[in-house]
Parts: C-alpha cells; sequence; structure tokens
C-alpha cells in the first residue's frame, strides 16, 4: 500500500505550458460553437449588419422613423392570445403594482394567463441580459436613451397599433414622440422629473432658496446623510448642471471632465450612497436626502412608518422646469414568446383606470390625459406638499432630456461613472 | 486485473470530464473575453477564441487604471488590501482562544461548543448580513443600546459607507471558517507533549511560543487563506452594509463592470489579475492540502 | 463526542495545577468568557433577525407584538401568498435537491477513482478539484456567465446553469470527504473480498461502499447547506423571477423596502437546514457507531 501511496507530484512548470498548448486546438473547437454576438434567439446573421450600421441617434430636433426589418414585421391583426402562457415581465423592482399584474391575469383568465415579474437594478445589465437572448423576456420598461440600440439590434417588435386601441388615452405629444416616430415600437409608460427628495423634519433649510440647490450634495454638513440614484445618466447630468451646464448630453471635453472632477469631490466631501431606495430611504429615515425621480417621492408616501404624517415629505425640481425631464417606454421584446400578450398588457397599461391604480403603487405618472395635475391631487394620488412632484406637460418644452449617446460619448460617460463607484 | 486497471477510469471520467467542460473552459472563457474585442455599437465584448490573435487592449486599460496616471482602481484595490488584512488580522485573534479553549479546556462542554461554533455554517451567509443591516438601521437595536434606549443623543448612522462597518462585517461573515482549521489544528497537538515542555521547565508562555504556535502554523495558514480569498472577491458584504462608493472592494469594481457595456472586458482582467496574484496562495494550499491528504 | 478522551485530558491538566508553574484553570476562565462572548456575537444577531420573522407589525427592529403574519396571514406580503417570497424558498430547496443528487454520486466514484488509479490524469484532476474549492467564486461565476453567454451552449441562464454552477462549486466536498475515508479505510478488505471471488466492481459495491455510507451521508448534508447558502453563483447564472433564490431575494431587498417576510424566507431556509443537519446528525450516529469514525465528518470539514 506504502508504494503505491506515491505523493501527487507537483504541477511543473513544464506541464502547464503543455497545458496551455492544449488550450490552442481547444480554441478552435470553441470559436465553431460561439454564439453569434448579437442578441435575439439565435440569429448570428442580423448582428453582423447591426454592427456594420452605425446607430442613428434620435433627439427633439432629429426625430426619427425606425425602419421595420423585412424579418421582424408586425403580428397580424385579431390573433387569439396564447394560451396557458407566462408572460415574462422585465423592470425595475417595485416598478409595476402587483395589483395591476394580478388584475390582467384575471382579465385573461379563460386564457389561462400567468404573469411573472423578473427584476434589475439598473438599465445597463438589464441591456446586457436582453442581449444574451438565454431568457425569453416578453414585455421590457426601456428609458428612450436605449432605443436606437434596441431596434438595431432587432431586440424589440414593432408594435400591431390594432391591439392598441388605449393609445388615444396618451397625450398626444406621445402618440407621435421624436424618438419614436408613429410609435412603431413603443407607447409610453410613465414620466419623471429628477430632483431632490427629503424629509422636513430632517433637513431644517429651505433647499430650494439656495442660489445653486444642487450644492446641498457638495454641503460637508450632509456627510454621511445623503444618497444620489444609482444611474450614471442622473447623477453625470446633475453635475453638469450644478456646473452651470445646460446640455446634459455633452461631448464636451472640459465640462465633462468637470462634471467628473465635481463628482469624485462629492465622494469626498459628502460621501453619498449610490442608490435606487430613495423612495424607501427617505421616508424610514435611513437618508436625509437623496437625489431621487419625482415618482420615487409620491411613492415614498406609503413607506412613511406608522404614525408619521405625510406632510413632512418634500420634493424639489426647478420651478423654471430647466431640469432633468425623461419618460420611460413599454416594449414587446423579440425575444418573447408570447407576442400577443404581449400587446394586450400594453394596450391594458394604457387604460386610465389600470394607470391610475398603478399609480397609486409605484408613485410614477402616467402620461394619460385624463390624469391633470389638478386631478392628480383631488385623487389623492399627489398630497398637497410633493406637488412639485407633477410631471407638467410644460416641462417637457423647457426641460434638459438624455438622449441616446453615441457609442464612444457613451464609453466616456460609462468611465467617469465607474470613477465615481470606485470610490477614488 | 486488466478489469480493474479500467474500472477506476470509467468511475472518474465523468467527473474529469464535468472538471473540464465546466471549470476549465469557463475560465478560458475569461481569458477570451479578457483579450477579446468589443463590439463598436454595443460595446459589448466579443470573446477571441484563438489565443494568436488575443489583443492586449483591455488588459493595458486595467492596468493603466492601476497604476498609470489615471489610476482610480488603485484606491479600491489598495481599501481592499487594507480592509483584508484587518479583517484576517481580527479573525485571528478571535480564533485563536476560541479554537484553544474549544480544543483544550471546553471539558464535558465541547460537543457543545463545537455544535455552536458549526451553527453558522448551516447559516446563510445574506441572513447574517440581513440581521445587521436589521441592528444596524439608525432606530435599529445597536443604537438604541449605544444611547442606553435614548438617553444620549448619538444616532450613529452605521449603515452610511463606514470602512469600520463594512470590516466587522467582513470579520462577522468570514470567522467561523477561521476557527474550524484552526481548531482542527489545535486539537492535533497532543496533550502529553505539552505535559512534557512543561516537565522540562517551560513557562506558559514558553508552551505557547515553542510548541503550540509553531505546531498551529498549518492550521492558522489554511484559516487565514480560507478566510482571506473569499474576501478578495467579496462584493455583497460592500453593498449591504454601505453602498457608498467610498468604500468600494476589487469585487465591486469587477461586479458593477462586468454588466456594463464595454467594460465586460475590462472587469475580465482585472479578474485575471486578481487571479494570478492569488494563484500564488492558491496553489500553495492546494499542493500542501494534497500533500498532507496523501500523508495522513 | 470523545467525552471520555476529553474527562481525562480535564483530569491531567488539573493534577498539573500544582507542579505546573502557570494556573490553568484561571486561564481557561478568560479563555471561556472569550468563547462565550464570541458565540453571543455569533448567533445573538441572528436569533433577533428570527425573532422579528414573528414580527406582528412591518417594522424590523421595533417589537410589535407575536404574529405569523408574516408567514401566513398577510395576503400580499406573507410567504404563503406573496408568489415572489414562496418561489424564492422553494427554488432554493430545489436547487438544494437537484444539486445534492447529481454532486454526490459524480463525486464518490471520482474520489474513488482518484484514490486508486495513479497517473498524470487523475493527479492533474485532483489538483483541478481541489483548486475550484479556492478559487474565488465570482471567478468561477463569471466564467460560467460568459460561457453561457457566448458559447452556443445547449444550456440557459437559469435553473440549468445554476446547477452546473453548483455542482462545479460543490464537487470538492464529497471527494475531500470520500478520499480522506477511503484513506483510513485502506485496501485491505477490498482486496479480501477479491480473494473470496468477488468482482473489482462487486468489491467495491458490496464492500467499500457500505464502509463509505457515512462520508457519503455527510458530504451530503455539508453540499445541501451550502447550496442553500450559495450567493455569488446563483446570482450570476440566474435569468428570471423563477430563478431567484432566498440569498439573492435578501440582497435585492434587503437595502429596499423589506418587510418581515424577508426574515421570514430567511428564517424557513435556516430551519431547512437545521432540519437536514440533525437528522444528517442522528443518521450518522446509528452508521458511525461501532465504526470509531465518529470525528470524520467535522474533521475533514474543519482541514478544508
Amino acid at each position: 500500500m506504502s508504494e503505491e501511496q506515491q505523493p501527487i507530484r507537483p504541477v511543473s512548470r513544464r506541464r502547464l505550458l503543455q497545458a496551455s498548448a492544449l488550450a490552442i486546438p481547444t480554441a478552435g473547437v470553441l470559436a465553431a460553437c460561439a454564439r453569434g454576438s448579437g442578441g435575439g434567439s439565435g440569429g448570428g446573421g442580423a448582428s453582423e449588419s447591426a454592427s456594420a450600421t452605425s446607430l442613428q441617434l434620435a433627439s427633439p430636433t432629429n426625430p426619427v422613423k425606425w425602419p421595420i426589418a423585412a424579418d421582424n414585421q408586425p403580428i397580424a391583426s385579431g390573433l387569439e392570445p396564447e394560451q396557458g402562457a407566462t408572460l415574462q415581465i422585465y423592470n425595475y423592482a417595485d416598478y409595476l403594482n402587483p395589483e395591476v399584474v394580478t388584475a390582467f391575469e384575471k382579465k385573461y383568465e379563460k386564457y389561462g394567463v400567468k404573469v411573472a415579474v423578473s427584476t434589475f437594478n439598473d438599465y445597463s445589465e438589464a441591456l446586457a441580459k436582453i442581449r444574451t437572448g438565454t431568457t425569453p423576456f416578453d414585455v421590457y420598461f426601456p428609458s428612450y436613451d436605449a432605443i436606437g440600440k434596441l431596434v438595431t439590434a432587432s431586440l424589440i417588435r414593432p408594435l400591431q397599433h390594432s391591439y392598441i386601441t388605449n393609445i388615444g388615452n396618451v397625450f398626444p405629444s406621445f402618440q407621435n414622440p421624436w424618438y419614436d416616430l408613429e410609435w412603431q415600437y413603443t407607447v409610453p409608460y410613465v414620466l419623471y422629473t429628477t430632483g431632490m427628495g427629503w424629509r422636513a423634519d430632517k433637513i431644517a433649510e429651505d433647499v430650494g432658496a439656495r442660489p445653486n440647490p444642487y450644492d446641498i450634495f457638495w454641503d460637508p454638513k450632509y456627510r454621511e446623510k445623503i444618497a444620489v440614484l444609482d444611474d450614471y445618466r442622473e447623477v453625470i447630468g446633475m453635475s453638469l448642471l450644478r456646473n452651470g451646464g445646460t446640455d446634459v448630453n455633452t461631448g464636451d471635453e472640459a465640462q465633462l471632465n468637470a462634471a467628473r472632477d465635481a463628482m469624485l469631490l462629492m465622494n469626498q466631501t459628502t460621501k453619498p450612497k449610490v442608490t435606487i431606495t430613495g423612495y424607501t430611504d427617505i421616508p424610514e429615515g435611513r437618508t436625509d436626502l437623496s437625489l431621487v425621480w419625482s415618482g420615487d417621492m409620491i411613492a415614498a408616501v406609503q413607506y412613511l412608518p406608522e404614525g408619521t404624517k405625510a406632510d413632512i415629505l418634500r420634493y424639489w425640481f426647478p420651478p423654471s422646469g430647466k431640469g432633468l425631464v425623461n419618460n420611460d417606454l413599454i416594449v414587446a421584446l423579440k425575444g418573447g414568446n408570447n407576442p400577443v400578450l404581449s400587446h394586450l398588457f400594453i394596450n391594458f397599461m394604457l387604460d386610465t383606470e389600470i394607470a391610475t391604480k398603478n399609480m397609486a403603487f409605484v408613485g410614477y405618472q402616467p402620461p394619460q390625459v385624463a390624469l391633470t395635475p389638478e386631478a392628480l391631487v383631488a385623487a389623492g394620488l399627489i398630497p398637497e406638499n410633493l406637488k412639485p412632484a407633477v410631471v407638467l406637460p410644460s416641462y417637457f418644452d423647457v426641460g434638459y432630456r438624455q438622449l441616446e449617446l453615441s457609442p464612444e460619448l457613451e464609453a466616456k460617460y460609462q468611465a467617469i461613472w465607474q470613477q465615481f463607484k470606485a470610490g477614488g | 486485473m486488466r478489469r480493474s486497471r479500467l474500472l477506476w477510469p470509467v468511475l472518474g471520467m465523468p467527473a474529469i470530464a464535468w472538471m473540464a467542460v465546466f471549470f476549465l473552459i469557463p475560465l478560458y472563457v475569461v481569458l477570451c473575453v479578457a483579450f477579446g474585442k468589443v463590439d463598436p455599437v454595443f460595446r459589448s465584448a466579443i470573446p477571441v477564441w484563438n489565443p494568436l490573435e488575443w489583443s492586449f487592449t483591455q488588459l493595458a486599460i486595467v492596468v493603466d487604471r492601476l497604476v498609470g496616471p489615471d489610476n482610480f482602481y488603485l484606491p479600491p484595490v489598495l481599501r481592499t488590501i487594507a480592509y483584508v488584512v484587518i479583517a484576517v488580522a481580527a479573525c485571528l485573534l478571535i480564533a485563536f482562544p476560541v479554537a484553544w479553549f474549544t480544543a483544550r479546556h471546553a471539558g464535558s462542554h465541547k460537543a457543545l461548543v463545537l455544535t455552536l461554533l458549526v451553527a453558522p455554517f448551516w447559516i446563510s451567509y445574506m441572513m447574517r448580513m440581513l440581521a445587521w443591516v436589521n441592528l444596524l438601521q439608525n432606530d435599529g437595536w445597536v443604537n438604541k443600546v449605544i444611547s442606553l434606549n435614548g438617553l444620549l443623543p448619538t444616532e450613529q448612522a452605521w449603515l452610511s459607507g463606514r470602512p469600520t462597518t463594512v470590516i466587522l462585517g467582513l470579520i462577522y461573515g468570514y470567522v467561523p471558517y477561521m476557527i474550524l482549521p484552526l481548531f482542527a489544528a489545535l486539537d492535533r497537538i497532543s496533550p502529553s507533549l505539552l505535559e512534557a515542555a512543561r516537565d522540562l521547565g517551560a513557562g506558559g508562555f514558553d508552551v505557547f511560543r515553542r510548541v503550540i504556535l509553531p505546531m498551529s502554523i498549518p492550521g492558522v495558514a489554511a484559516g487565514m487563506l480560507l478566510v482571506c480569498l473569499p474576501m478578495m472577491g467579496d462584493y455583497f458584504t460592500n453593498d449591504l452594509l454601505s453602498g457608498s462608493p467610498g468604500t468600494s472592494m476589487i469585487g465591486n469594481l469587477i461586479n458593477n463592470s462586468i454588466t456594463t457595456p464595454g467594460q465586460s472586458g475590462q472587469a475580465a482582467a482585472l479578474l485575471l489579475i486578481v487571479l494570478v496574484v492569488l494563484s500564488v496562495p492558491m496553489i500553495w494550499y492546494t499542493r500542501s492540502t494534497a500533500r498532507s491528504e496523501v500523508r495522513s | 463526542m470523545s467525552g471520555p478522551i476529553t474527562v481525562t485530558d480535564e483530569a491531567n491538566s488539573l493534577s498539573h495545577v500544582h507542579s505546573a508553574p502557570d494556573n490553568a484553570p484561571r486561564k481557561s476562565y478568560t479563555l471561556a468568557t472569550i468563547t462565550f462572548i464570541y458565540l453571543l456575537w455569533s448567533l445573538v444577531p441572528v436569533a433577533i433577525a428570527v425573532l422579528f420573522s414573528f414580527n406582528s407589525g412591518r417594522s424590523r427592529s421595533v417589537w410589535q407584538g407575536f404574529s405569523l403574519r408574516w408567514y401566513i396571514w398577510d395576503p400580499e406580503g406573507s410567504v404563503l401568498h406573496n408568489e415572489s417570497l414562496r418561489s424564492a424558498v422553494v427554488h432554493t430547496l430545489v436547487l438544494g435537491v437537484i444539486t445534492t443528487a447529481i454532486v454526490v454520486p459524480l463525486g464518490v466514484l471520482f474520489a474513488l477513482a482518484l484514490d486508486r488509479w495513479r497517473g498524470r490524469v487523475p493527479s492533474g484532476a485532483s489538483f483541478a478539484v481541489l483548486l475550484s474549492f479556492v478559487v474565488p467564486e465570482i471567478a468561477l461565476a463569471i466564467g460560467l456567465l460568459f460561457m453561457i453567454t457566448w458559447l452556443a451552449t445547449p444550456f440557459e441562464l437559469g435553473t440549468t446553469a445554476q446547477v452546473i454552477g453548483l455542482i462545479t462549486f460543490q464537487l470538492s466536498y464529497p471527494v475531500v470527504i470520500v478520499r480522506a475515508r477511503l484513506l483510513t479505510i485502506g485496501t485491505h478488505y477490498e482486496e479480501a473480498a477479491r480473494d473470496l471471488g468477488a468482482s473489482p466492481l462487486g468489491a467495491v459495491r458490496r464492500v467499500l461502499l457500505p464502509m463509505l455510507y457515512p462520508a457519503i451521508f455527510v458530504s451530503a448534508i455539508l453540499v445541501f447547506a451550502d447550496v442553500l447558502d450559495n450567493f455569488v453563483l446563483v446570482r450570476y447564472l440566474s435569468a428570471n423571477a423563477a430563478s431567484e433564490t432566498t440569498s439573492m431575494k435578501i440582497y435585492n431587498t434587503a437595502r429596499a423596502a423589506p418587510t418581515p417576510a424577508l426574515n421570514a424566507i430567511a428564517t424557513l431556509i435556516l430551519l431547512a437546514s437545521f432540519a437536514v443537519v440533525i437528522l444528517g446528525y442522528l443518521a450518522y450516529r446509528k452508521w458511525g457507531r461501532g465504526q470509531g469514525e465518529e470525528g470524520t465528518g467535522l474533521g475533514s470539514m474543519a482541514a478544508m
């Protein structure tokens, strides 16, 4: 027995070399079975052309009507919904009222519809996962700053308008938006501004009265007490505005560097948390003040501890409307297995009653014609003290919108964000 | 006899094939991504399978960010090293007396103590962190205890990006992994050896320094390695207990970049550097384990 | 466990109080205090988290009375009624069962082969297994994520990918534990069986395998409990809501707006883990008796 018990031989360098030599033929085999770099379910051909064409970028001054590829036509009208299917929804956490989901399942009960909601933390992560094409999500809620990529890579389906009869309920400007003329691929989901939220009993001062309210993120008085959104465009955009800029999509090297330096200084002076949970952190008292989306503060009312009144919540957005104003969309993903149900779900979400019910939970305001600011306050959806969180249609004329960036510029923005998050 | 010689390879093949496909190939794919290209439009990584075509652009970017003029990877790296060194030292300081007590002085309670020491292994790491997230809230029990239930006006924001909280979290999370190997090593020291040392006139400290300490070295080394390696890739402790860039570690750097368009390759390259640096202790541990297995 | 030995051990050190210059019992009081404080620190926070899963209010820091609200009664947020919480618990357990069922046989066969088969292939494989134990989990997770994303593998992110990753990561447990046991058994029994006319496979099946049952059992328990605990692999390899585990649920919501239901799912997984360990311990004692190898499981776990 002892003869058999040779010590296990140490790995010599020679053997490691042999092993790496083995790797080279393996590489050929691996290459042979490599997935197409483009998304979709296995279709490699389309992605090749996607890489070749440059990305078209939409903006209010450059409205775009996206092409519809021959192999990605809208579905036929009047189809029966898929039987016994599970509609796969991909979304932020707490960004869809579970009761609305249940109501949808109930409405199409006879088809045995189930809905599964999967969540992500940020758009970069979501887009990366959708592009791998390994999970057949049906419905997705992107921001319009990714629409060029989604169309170019054939990741989303053109909509068959005959299913979406509720489109008339939304603001007319969203029935022919500059980012998707003739709403071929998208319908609007909700509107939001980016501002500051806080609890009046924690922050004594009137934040809006500062000469430059954004300066509060650099005020050492609030060290360890504040937070910013975990979203690269929002924080870079806020820093650009704070520095006096007016273009939140700027490619100007000096402005971007100044914004980056400001962000690094912010890390030093106030050590903000980077999170998208301001809607619970502020009401529950974990954070005193945060960069938030308007809908977060409206949702925050529900998260106040028992016995705390809603009138202590505050939201600031430049009253002039010169701040970050954006909207999210609903799209049907091409990789999904349930195109008809996706259309039905999109139409369902545009129903005024359902949209209102959804807002009661998520806090974000749908662009429904019927939901005027007065109606929102009257219906108790927005308390009086959070009136600044109402998104006025006029904001879309004067506010700053985050547009899709060219790949090179996007890389610059991402690098700034990475540097900020590294906490240098 | 021939059948017998064939039997072992046949039994071992499934697992060997498994490890080749699901352990070696994934590590090779990391290489292919780290040395690969980036899609010009989507900025997603395009792995390059042929080593002869590998490009070192991503690696160069990472090296530049580590030691170049724009070295913003360096602070998290240094921070990680500092956190890990402090946490490992603290783990050792806690684990040594506990393991020694359990091995030598627990008496009839030995089984009970050992069971309680092992208990954290059966409780998920996330649950243990969740427990602290709850306790460290502004209105949590830790602040209540510190302020003597509101008598003193000290409200500490423990979860607002404090290095202390993160390091304590790491210690709490990983110290059980230190205690067990230490216990195993200390338990092996024969009591008669200590007696002999004492009989030969060694004082308490001498016994510790000249007998116990040298004999516990393998356990100390294994324990340090077992807590150090996972800490180097840890991002979730920091995410849960801090959430502020001020406490970002290498793991956060990798985890944040891995799904960011255009940065997967850099994340892979960074991971590769970490692996290369860690390969020294990893291979040492693997080899010494393999040897001691054969010896025992 | 090793009661008698420890008693004599203690007796020895007591009998030496007079002759030894240092005062052993006094020292052990300090050590006992340290150990006691450590155990409190290590277990009380978890006990409090468990306690709050029974809170009748929403708070996780203010006790508002005992209730099973977050397990059963709450129509929206309880584990019973909230689909995503329930599915996280179920999915975690499913992963535990599937992984254990595959990895244990795979690892046992591998351990047998490694123990008896000499050559470069097995020693290289043995090295790889030990390496897989110390490689930071994030490396394996990202490697598998990349592989499944970019190679046209028949596997998809989700349960399949998670099981694959977990098997790879857990394989070292049964291998190391079973090998340790094999080394103590030696080859005599098997040779005797062969001399009595058993085939090589027969000798393994009839003689060796029964002697390995305790070790196999211990590794199965370790694997199961460790899978319930896993976070890094299952998160990177998850696909959608259906492949979300309890750990992921905790990570995703601990910082958002968790209710005590989050503590409740963590508690359920903890109970599952403890139940398996206790069952395992009882069965192990039954098997282990007469084999004089009670320390093996803990010992080899400690050695890793």
